[in-house]
């Protein structure tokens, strides 16, 4: 059940809180042997909290949207009295005293916790192969990686067995796992969404957004979520005619799976069909922006680890191979890097002045194998990790909004993601047109088998 | 190019030369596409500090 499906059912008393937590808890029950996708699972609190917010409905008292609908939180927000490990050995016993703001202006909202969901360790990484806590699997094929860092909550929301779950993206965390688990991810601009109380990794990469199976739900998480919400969420027969679409030229679509170029094409056709003015665009040097992007992160993580770098034995080989590398890079690379995305930010935002939004395909391949470190992309071999991010770092560095949505499925079913890019603070417009694309497309919602 | 394995020694706590000898082809090929960006930098640019900085 989607929320705004939740909510119209709790209005109309079809179903309660209790009952949508217990259905909840009992597809987790189910599918956590197979997906991994929680962590932690809060039965007892969640039923005490369904059982208020059904006490308030009944007295006329709605938080709104959110009232009564179970959610998870990706475990590195901190969530008071609830264990939130970040999925690392070094945060394995931590239990915050206070909640995140995030998670605070979702319990405002309404919604109800049901757990926390599993990730890459420290969200340092993309598969959320976590050694610690295992691997979490794509529930569109189990043998696959869901993406990361949040994949996790991919999973939950693929699998349906939350309406939602937060996640946070520091180089693509949030989109990843959506493009590969076939949810919409919603990657705020900077700062839009608090971080505070949010386990950082890069403190000025770090965004943190919703994660949904609809694109109308993830702008009412948004809402709940948002340091300064617009109220905004899409109408039916969302209105594009006249947008302008940018379509990259260059860099976007160079070296791409077939099927993914094939969908995102058809997405862009899509919403040429539903009015909307396709203009041809030049993006500035995205492999530079990435360069700063990975300068930055490398130094910002060991800078937020500093005090645990003694316990080289507490990290995965991964995590620890890139605290390493970060150790290694000078104060003065760092200041320059921030310097250049000055440079940056200014060049890239010049195309708001000629488009509304732009459309890149999300990853460039569909969700790899699980263990597998290197994969097959046209006729060369790459490394998964730097793949995976390569269509998602630089908008980190820009701080620029980002929706990741199906776009389609590949012939042996997995799913396939859209990323559409937008002008600072104009989440509304990438809501339109993923709301009015995802009516058109008819992809919303559809779940994996089995689920 | 930068002497990794000489600044991985010297830090404290260290880093053991089988890790280092891990990073020093990654951040040789890092540092090959840094350097010529960084001297592209205009002269007075200031640092990112934010997000009053996103345009």
């Amino acid at each position: 059940m989607t929320i705004l499906e939740a909510a119209a059912a709790l209005r109309a008393k079809k179903v309660s809180s209790v009952e949508l937590v217990d259905e909840s808890l009992k597809k987790i029950a189910a599918a956590n042997p197979r997906l991994n996708a929680f962590i932690t699972v809060t039965e007892e609190s969640a039923r005490t909290r369904a059982r208020a917010a059904d006490a308030e409905l009944a007295k006329g008292v709605d938080h709104g949207l959110l009232h009564g609908v179970p959610i998870a939180h990706k475990d590195l927000v901190m969530t008071r009295g609830v264990r939130t490990t970040a999925g690392s050995k070094i945060f394995s016993d931590f239990v915050p005293d206070q909640d995140a703001v995030v998670a605070a202006k979702l319990n405002d909202a309404g919604a109800v916790m049901v757990g926390k969901t599993g990730l890459h360790e420290l969200a340092y990484g993309i598969t959320s192969t976590n050694p610690h806590f295992g691997a979490v699997r794509n529930p569109w094929d189990t043998d696959r990686i869901p993406g990361g860092s949040s994949g996790g909550s991919g999973s939950a929301v693929a699998a349906d067995l939350v309406a939602m779950a937060t996640g946070s993206d520091t180089g693509g965390s949030i989109r990843i796992p959506s493009s590969f688990c076939g949810t919409v991810g919603l990657k705020p601009t900077y700062e839009r969404v608090s971080r505070r109380g949010v386990i950082p990794l890069g403190m000025t990469l770090d965004h943190i957004g919703p994660m949904t199976r609809t694109v109308r739900d993830a702008a009412v998480a948004f809402n709940a979520m948002a340091e300064t919400p617009g109220g905004f969420v899409p109408q039916e027969n969302a209105d594009i005619r006249g947008m302008r679409i940018g379509l990259p030229q260059n860099y976007y679509f160079d070296k791409l799976d077939l099927e993914v170029a094939g969908a995102v094409r058809t997405a862009v056709q899509t919403a040429a069909a539903l009015g909307a003015r396709i203009v041809d665009v030049r993006v500035p040097d995205i492999d530079a922006i990435n360069v700063v992007g990975r300068i930055v992160l490398l130094v910002e993580a060991v800078s937020n680890l500093g005090p645990y770098l003694g316990r080289r034995g507490d990290f995965g080989a991964d995590v620890l191979t890139l605290l390493d590398q970060g150790r290694l890079i000078s104060g003065r690379d760092y200041a320059d890097a921030q310097r250049l995305r000055r440079v940056q930010i200014r060049e890239f935002s010049k195309l708001w002045s000629d488009v509304d939004c732009i459309f890149t395909p999300c990853t460039p391949t569909p969700a790899p194998k699980i263990g597998e470190t290197t994969i097959q992309v046209g006729s060369t071999t790459e490394d998964v990790r730097l793949t995976s991010t390569r269509l998602m770092r630089a908008i980190n560095v820009l701080g620029i909004p980002s929706l990741a949505m199906p776009c389609g499925f590949t012939q042996s079913g997995l799913p396939i993601g859209l990323q559409i890019l937008g002008a600072p603070r104009r989440e509304d417009t990438l809501l339109t047109i993923g709301a009015a694309l995802e009516d058109a497309l008819g992809l919303g919602g559809r779940r994996p088998a089995g689920f | 190019m930068t002497d990794w394995k000489k600044m991985a020694s010297a830090l404290d706590p260290g880093i053991p030369d089988a890790d280092a000898e891990k990073v020093v082809p990654v951040l040789n090929a890092l540092e090959a596409v840094w350097r010529p960006l960084q001297a592209s930098i205009p002269a007075g640019t200031d640092l990112w500090t934010g997000p009053e900085d996103i345009a």
